[in-house]
């Protein structure tokens, strides 16, 4: 609500850092922090997937490798096989393996119309809405690993999601008077310094305090401005919003979408629903190969090139100077408990970005 | 703090010498302590790892223990016979998921086994265990030091005293990144309340939990000057009752029933700030600094420290990230494959789908001035044939000069557009620790790379 009479109550209660009387459960001095607990890409599902898979399941790097090297058969060189597999792994092409790839068959997805058009490759959402636009679910639909939660990934994603700060997500929403309808709100995105706060059953604890990265972690920082209707917050897209994305052990990977925009379904503890756009095709193939490897691919049968095949094929938007597009739609599934976002950290000055122990171990800048 | 290559410049040299010089650069006696060797074996200083133990010509001493790779065990138990032998691995073992065994590995016609590349060493006749020395029979008949029970071997990769060519720069082993063989070395000269770390940028000191100590501007010679302020974000590293001075290592008291202990007269800290051993957070306060028991050598002229979104890399001179190439093959006996001596189908692989022209463009090498000179040994120009990936010589048809960092090439990756991009990270097998590249990582506030 944009009154000026209200601007300057809000203003004068702010400054004063007193929490006006009137504002709702978990927004103090018009903001309400959240943070990321677990995502996954929106892959939608029936019970025993036949209706978007009838083909079933694609195959894993084990079952993939096994089909050109029976076990019971002659083995010969390791530079035409595990060496080939894996520079076809780390060197993708457009050329097709002998085996055919399931793409999901599914007229519903989750996700958002980022185009505003309903188009012939568009879907349906589960409730109902047309427009859909979604390609990446066509690539990973039938790819077990995807599948939760049986799929592993998940495991993945949740479990280096509560080892790891790096990975840790921030929302800050500010200019907040109600969690309900207020159509002017702002969402910054933050990558935080701190755990999550988990109770002994396992569950996410809303509460608790985490600190904003303003050292490291410049690249995650973007601002959406928003509307909030019927207790949903919807933002508007904005060009670039980097993730970061850490799935197994010593990777640094992110994710990038293009694009991207929210629609999040607020209460005064949690957050939940999407982060949709376009992702880079070359930044998701290399961030899945990179974080995951073949190893832990195969834990989830996702055999990497054929998706890469798959993702060019489908790719939808942002065409490079050739006229091929490079970059996919996509939806993240995404829940947040809330959490108190706190800036403590000093700026770093453009002289002072060395650390000291580099700088004292003689590294020159 | 100076380099440790200035240090040592201004004192006891490196010695460039031919292997099989009987003397080598002794190691600076306030590093380590002192323990009983056999006849002309002696401790030598190196670049990175600190004091290492190394036999009568000066060559680095290596275990090979035990470690686990995803499908099993490799290496050599305590007090068991050595596994490496004279006959020459011919097919992979099979213990790297997810690919079976039983596949006949690269180059076999000029494949050494393990005893070529990791020759034994040999117990003289006569010769009497000492210390942690003893002998074992090797299963060809031959006698072979071990220490504190694991078989001793040389690498033939080590040309001059001082080297540690055979595991430099890499993994610690184990789990994903194969099993490295394991420069001996004597214990840290400190205390028993704290440990020394070998990282990218030095031999970094800490407690014993591994977290870093700090000392302050603010402090003098046995003197804290941190109020009851500091002390909310700074710990004294207190020194027990019984606790005894050693070398550079002293106690204080800083308060009634307080005792404190200091290094080279400065008193140390833990940082309430740090989030992980082996930080370097509390440097980042005004005044504090981490303690190094020994720097690394500096990276050439032309080279910086950029920023990336987790931490700190090395940079090229054109700004971008530097990469090393890790490998280590899927044998029994886990040779090297990482260096341009050993079969390049790897690393081809991995940056080119196989295409040498390709990979060139992926993963460029960086080139160097053939007359460049770094100042240190860990860095040199050497000249690599791009068509194949081998050493070349100088006139070579083809051939560049090109940075390594102790005997292997780095690289920048294409696919980083800024300073401080390191998309090429984790690129390869097992995030890029078995068969691919890692950044040149110098600091990481969220996990272990560049220790």
């Amino acid at each position: 609500m944009k009154s000026f009479l209200f601007a300057a109550v809000a203003a004068a209660t702010f400054s004063a850092g007193v929490a006006r009387a009137e504002e709702p459960a978990g927004v103090k001095n018009r903001t309400i922090g959240y943070v990321l607990t677990d995502y996954d890409f929106a892959t939608y599902q029936t019970p025993d997937g036949k209706a978007e898979c009838p083909d079933g399941y694609n195959d894993g790097p084990r079952e993939r490798f096994e089909r050109f090297f029976p076990k019971d058969g002659a083995k010969g060189p390791l530079t035409g096989a595990q060496i080939a597999r894996e520079g076809a792994i780390w060197g993708p092409t457009m050329e097709d393996e002998p085996f055919a790839f399931k793409y999901a068959q599914s007229k519903v997805a989750i996700g958002l119309n980022l185009d505003g058009k309903t188009g012939p490759n568009d879907f349906v959402s589960p409730d109902g809405e047309k427009g859909i636009d979604n390609q990446l679910y066509r690539a990973l639909g039938c790819v077990v690993n995807r599948r939760a939660p049986g799929g592993s990934l998940t495991v993945f994603v949740t479990t280096f999601m509560q080892r790891y700060n790096y990975n840790r997500v921030l929302l800050e929403i500010t200019d907040v008077d109600s969690l309900v309808n207020d159509d002017d709100v702002t969402l910054t995105t933050y990558r935080g310094r701190d755990g999550l706060m988990i109770d002994a059953a396992g569950q996410f604890l809303p509460g608790g305090s985490n600190r904003a990265d303003h050292k490291w972690g410049k690249k995650f920082i973007a601002s959406f401005k928003g509307r909030i209707k019927d207790g949903v917050l919807t933002t508007d897209p904005i060009p670039n919003w980097y993730m970061p994305a850490k799935y197994t052990f010593q990777d640094v990977t992110t994710r990038w979408f293009r694009d991207a925009r929210f629609r999040l379904n607020l209460t005064p503890d949690r957050a939940s629903g999407l982060l949709a756009g376009y992702t880079d095709v070359e930044n998701w193939y290399r961030q899945i190969i990179r974080s995951l490897s073949t190893h832990h691919l195969s834990y989830g049968e996702e055999y990497a090139p054929p998706l890469y095949r798959a993702l060019n094929t489908l790719a939808d938007a942002y065409p490079d100077e050739r006229g091929r597009n490079t970059a996919i739609s996509a939806a993240l599934e995404m829940n947040f408990v809330r959490v108190y976002v706190t800036h403590p950290e000093r700026p770093v000055a453009s002289n002072d970005t060395v650390s000291p122990a580099a700088r004292e171990a003689g590294a020159q800048r | 703090m100076r380099s440790f290559a200035r240090c040592t410049a201004g004192g006891f040299a490196l010695a460039s010498f031919m292997m099989g010089a009987a003397h080598a650069a002794p190691a600076d006696p306030r590093h380590y302590k002192a323990e009983p060797l056999p006849p002309g074996f002696q401790i030598v200083a190196t670049e990175l790892e600190g004091p290492v133990i190394a036999d009568p010509t000066g060559k680095t001493l290596y275990t090979w223990p035990l470690n686990k790779i995803r499908n099993g065990d490799i290496g050599e138990a305590k007090n068991k016979p050595s596994l490496c032998t004279d006959a020459v691995m011919k097919v992979t073992s099979g213990f790297m998921s997810p690919y079976p065994g039983g596949f006949e590995l690269p180059e076999l016609d000029k494949r050494p086994s393990c005893t070529q590349e990791w020759p034994l060493v040999i117990a003289p006749e006569g010769a009497k265990p000492v210390g942690k020395f003893a002998i074992a029979e090797h299963p060809n008949g031959s006698k072979q030091w071990t220490y504190d029970g694991y078989p001793l071997y040389t690498s033939v990769r080590d040309k001059q005293a001082g080297d540690v060519l055979g595991s430099a720069g890499r993994q610690t082993g184990g789990g994903d990144g194969g099993v490295y063989r394991r420069p001996v070395t004597p214990k840290a000269s400190v205390p028993p309340a704290f440990s020394v770390h070998t990282v990218q940028l030095g031999r970094l000191i800490g407690i014993t939990t591994g977290y870093s100590i700090y000392t302050s501007d603010r402090d003098g010679v046995h003197k804290s000057n941190c109020d009851a302020a500091c002390l909310k974000t700074w710990k004294p590293v207190a020194a027990g009752e019984l606790a005894q001075p050693e070398g550079d290592w002293t106690i204080f008291q800083r308060g009634p029933g307080q005792k404190q202990w200091a290094y080279k007269g400065k008193p140390v800290y833990t940082f309430s700030g740090d989030e992980k051993e082996r930080s370097f957070q509390g440097g980042d306060e005004p005044g504090w600094h981490n303690v190094w028991m020994q720097l690394a050598p500096k990276a050439p002229e032309g080279f910086s420290v950029q920023d990336t979104h987790t931490g700190q890399v090395l940079a090229a001179p054109d700004g971008k990230t530097v990469y090393l190439y890790s490998c280590t093959d899927d044998a029994l006996d886990q040779m090297l494959c990482d260096h341009p001596g050993a079969p390049q189908a790897y690393r081809l692989a991995i940056c080119g789908g196989g295409d040498p022209a390709r990979c060139v463009k992926t993963f460029p090498y960086i080139p160097a001035d053939a007359k460049a000179k770094s100042g240190s040994r860990a860095w040199t120009v050497m000249w690599i044939d791009p068509a194949s990936g081998r050493e070349a010589k100088a006139g070579d048809v083809g051939a560049m000069s090109v940075w390594a960092f102790r005997d292997r090439p780095v690289y920048t990756f294409a696919g980083d557009k800024a300073s401080g991009d390191v998309e090429g990270d984790a690129w390869g097998e097992f995030n890029g620790r078995k068969n691919g590249f890692k950044a040149f990582w110098l600091r990481d506030d969220f996990d272990r790379n560049g220790e």
